[in-house]
């Protein structure tokens, strides 16, 4: 498998408190990594400098080879908007916007004509359980179906990594298990990564392997069956 | 309640402080325009009382004194002439230290100065040897003309008859004190006041509103993680309660202050035909402590209304769905009530034009959100690009929101648009040569008229003096100027005992007054809209930013640029602004149709033009303002060592 997205010797720092203190990793195409932690261990801080959200005090981040982390914040915005999808714990819809038109944005936002952007966007609603949910705003859907639209948005973009940060934390355990089943399936079944930060080791039990976070370090851990 | 913990996260810190700033700031100056708005309905009180003793009452019993009065002219200015005879122990007037005795002249300062600087011939020779000068108590502005002449009750001052106009003249009343009571246009003058403030008072309550959320805005995330902890929502109430009533007093307070800085500037506007005492433009300390008591209530009960989501749920999700559409049975009343316009016209009753300016500004108040909507829809289905496309949807989701920010901009439009347009056209100037007139008693026409023509010619002005019916007329030269036909005033003064001789244009003065008054008010009013719509919109543009700050921020870290968020906000605004700004003004126009006199005023057109761009342009600076706010809420996603 190729290396999509590397970090090398990884540091950031928030005041007096060493959120990253020299972070080493590496995620291959299609591959999904659970990183796993305590609060306050530093796995959020190491999920937004590998997604270009913030820049580490040291250190380098390359995706499919290119350097990242010294991009502008305009060409890493881009990079967010085109090459990355993001599934968070709750409140990434937009609750004015019907389903359909949430799932578009991203296109929409890289020029892509609307009509067609919508009509890409309804494409992933039957395979993800939400069909007839379209036309739905946010506050009619469940929190479950919800997040399945996060999903479908994360991904309408064909990005080559989908971060999520929590995505089952504000769903009951059922509902969280069938939503990580199908962020897992969905990311593999387009060849995309998956990179999720959880606690929960049901969640992390979806991914190929898991990287355990203690204090802004890397624990030595094995690769998943 | 634990006082010492509300104090705590009243001054939370960072970003908390900036909301803390904004709500002081909105409710200082909502205190500061509402004192004013009241303020001013006292002000003209006062004037109107202070007034009341040139207003005789007739006396019903044991009368002190004869009272009369009249008008009379000194280039473009009124005096007022107020002839006092004793029958009795009579009071001192106010101002005055003792009744005038029979042959004393009093004249207030202005016109005690006014005619130290004309030439004699002019004006001082018709007030001649004045005993002393008029206090304020007298006055009801410091620039105002007043003469009072006292006489002997049987003088002809104090028996002939009198012009039948009651604006003009006061005919000789027996009273029985000196107390009067307000004019009939001090009256209407506390009418149109009164209308005024409502139109000030409607949107300053909006604003304070829009304030108290901001307050809780910023604060729901913290009271929200008190509810989980176990907080009960009485106690989430008060502290919020308490959080916002203190920014109200310290805000209410600092609008005082605000307000009394600028009293001796509000004091220059002139109104009746001067400016103010600025004594009688502070409101009495229970008004005053009645406005810092009901200030931050209502801030507190906005606050309590704001906080009803964060109560019911400790999470603070705000679950939304498609909201029921509005009915259109509130245009329907905006078109029933504009097809009763054209029914109205100049003749119609005060009353009745009141009631219907006064629906029509309710129904275009209740219209606003339905056709909001229709914009929103519109505009979400046209919309080609994502800016567009989330702005069409928002004011689909919340077309009230959208009608508040835009609201008070739409409302000043109508009335703007009402009377920016309405015309002074009836008064035109004096054609020709000036000419003054004067009625003579029956059976004296000929006397007067040869008088008439004996005092001009010693007083060199030349003129033709002719008599028409009962009415004498002096038609000076067309080389007269303002000087000579004051000249021609002071020559013909007393000619007619009780009457003055007065020009074309002197007998317009009081419309011409008026009209300018109103203009003025016109003026005041629309800036102060203006004001409180700009403030408005910034609050509610900071305070959505904080409502949506997680979205927002979630939305930036996925890669939206902010370009495209502040696009939609900017088309959120923007969009019914011009729409329901424009159709406004429109409305008001149509609505002034009727009561138009000859053509479209260009005075008024153009203030209007100038207020509403002004307006416009506020709102839409307002609204950028809080750029910063939008970038500093979206370019640190999530700064935590985890």
């Amino acid at each position: 498998m190729n290396d999509v997205l590397v970090g090398r010797a990884l540091a950031k720092r928030f005041g007096q408190t060493v959120a990253l203190g020299g972070v080493d990793i590496t995620v291959r195409a299609g591959e999904a990594v659970a990183i796993m932690g305590p609060s306050g261990s530093g796995k959020s801080t190491l999920l937004h400098c590998l997604a270009g959200i913030m820049k580490p005090d040291s250190g380098e981040v390359h995706l499919l080879g290119r350097r990242i982390d010294a991009m502008s914040e305009r060409r890493r915005s881009a990079l967010r908007r085109t090459r990355f999808g993001f599934v968070f714990q709750f409140g990434q819809l937009l609750p004015e916007l019907p389903a359909e038109e949430n799932v578009a944005l991203p296109l929409m936002l890289d020029g892509v004509p609307r009509a067609q952007a919508v009509r890409r966007a309804r494409e992933w609603f039957g395979p993800l359980g939400l069909g007839s949910m379209e036309t739905r705003r946010p506050g009619e859907l469940s929190g479950g179906q919800a997040q399945r639209v996060a999903i479908a948005r994360a991904l309408v973009s064909r990005p080559a990594v989908v971060f999520a940060d929590e995505p089952t934390g504000a769903l009951d355990q059922r509902t969280g298990h069938d939503t990580m089943r199908l962020l897992a399936e969905a990311t593999k079944h387009n060849d995309a990564s998956l990179i999720v930060v959880t606690h929960d080791p049901d969640v992390a039990a979806w991914c190929d392997r898991t990287v355990e976070v203690r204090d802004g370090l890397i624990l030595p851990s094995g690769v998943r069956a | 309640m634990n006082l010492g913990l509300t104090w705590r996260l009243l001054k939370g810190g960072g970003k908390g402080m900036l909301g803390t700033w904004l709500t002081l700031g909105a409710v200082a100056v909502s205190t500061a325009l509402l004192l004013f708005a009241v303020a001013a309905n006292f002000a003209f009180e006062v004037r109107g009382e202070r007034g009341a003793w040139r207003n005789p009452v007739p006396a019903t019993s044991g009368a002190v004194a004869v009272e009369a009065s009249r008008y009379d002219y000194v280039r473009d200015q009124a005096i007022t002439v107020v002839d006092l005879g004793a029958l009795g122990r009579a009071p001192a007037p106010p101002g005055m230290p003792r009744f005038p005795a029979p042959g004393e002249v009093w004249l207030s300062p202005a016109l005690a100065a006014l005619a130290a600087r004309l030439p004699a011939g002019e004006l001082a020779d018709r007030y001649p040897d004045p005993a002393g000068v008029l206090g304020d108590e007298a006055l009801i502005h410091p620039d105002e003309l007043v003469a009072v002449v006292g006489h002997e009750p049987g003088d002809l001052a104090l028996t002939a008859a009198r012009s039948d106009d009651w604006v003009i003249a006061k005919p000789p009343t027996k009273v029985a004190d000196l107390a009067g009571t307000p004019s009939e246009d001090s009256e209407a003058y506390r009418m149109l006041a009164l209308i005024a403030s409502v139109l000030m008072v409607v949107p300053l309550l909006v604003f304070g509103g829009a304030a108290a959320r901001l307050t809780v805005a910023r604060r729901d995330q913290r009271l929200a993680a008190l509810r989980l902890v176990g907080a009960t929502p009485g106690q989430v109430v008060a502290m919020t309660v308490a959080e916002a009533m203190i920014v109200a007093l310290a805000g209410a307070l600092v609008g005082a202050v605000a307000f009394a800085l600028a009293v001796p500037l509000l004091a220059g506007i002139e109104m009746q035909g001067g400016p103010w005492f600025a004594a009688d433009l502070f409101p009495g300390p229970l008004i005053l402590a009645a406005v810092l008591v009901a200030v931050p209530l209502l801030v507190g009960l906005s606050a309590v209304i704001g906080l009803r989501r964060v109560v019911v749920s400790p999470l603070g999700v705000a679950r939304r769905e498609t909201p029921p559409a509005m009915r259109f049975v509130r245009v329907l009343a905006l078109l029933a009530v504009l097809a009763a316009f054209p029914m109205l016209s100049r003749g119609s009753s005060v009353t009745i034009v009141a009631v219907a300016l006064g629906l029509a500004f309710l129904c275009v108040n209740l219209a606003g959100p339905w056709v909001v909507g229709v914009i929103g829809r519109i505009t979400a289905a046209s919309a080609r690009r994502p800016a567009r496309l989330l702005a069409g949807r928002r004011l689909v989701d919340d077309p009230r929101s959208a009608w508040r920010t835009v609201s008070g901009v739409a409302l000043t439009g109508f009335v703007a648009g009402f009377l920016g347009l309405l015309s002074p056209g009836a008064f035109e100037s004096e054609a020709g040569p000036p000419q003054l007139r004067v009625t003579a008693p029956a059976g004296q026409v000929a006397k007067v008229t040869e008088q008439a023509r004996r005092r001009l010619a010693k007083a060199g002005v030349p003129a033709t003096v002719k008599a028409s019916d009962r009415v004498v007329v002096a038609a000076l030269g067309s080389a007269a100027d303002a000087a000579a036909v004051d000249r021609a005033r002071t020559a013909l003064a007393g000619l007619v005992p009780g009457r003055t001789p007065t020009t074309k244009t002197d007998d317009q003065r009081f419309g011409v007054q008026i009209l300018a008054d109103v203009r003025v008010g016109t003026i005041v009013v629309l800036s102060v809209s203006f004001l409180v719509a700009i403030a408005s919109a910034g609050i509610t543009a900071a305070s959505a930013i904080l409502d949506r700050r997680q979205t927002y921020g979630l939305l930036r870290l996925a890669g939206t640029p902010l370009e495209v968020l502040d696009g939609a906000r900017r088309a959120e605004t923007l969009i019914p602004l011009a729409v329901m700004g424009g159709g406004a003004i429109l409305v008001g126009v149509f609505c002034a149709t009727p009561f138009m006199l000859g053509g479209i005023s260009t005075v008024g057109a153009v203030t209007l033009l100038a207020c509403v761009a002004a307006g416009f342009a506020g709102v839409i600076g307002a609204g950028a303002l809080s750029r910063p706010l939008l970038r500093s809420v979206t370019a640190d996603p999530a700064p935590r060592p985890d």
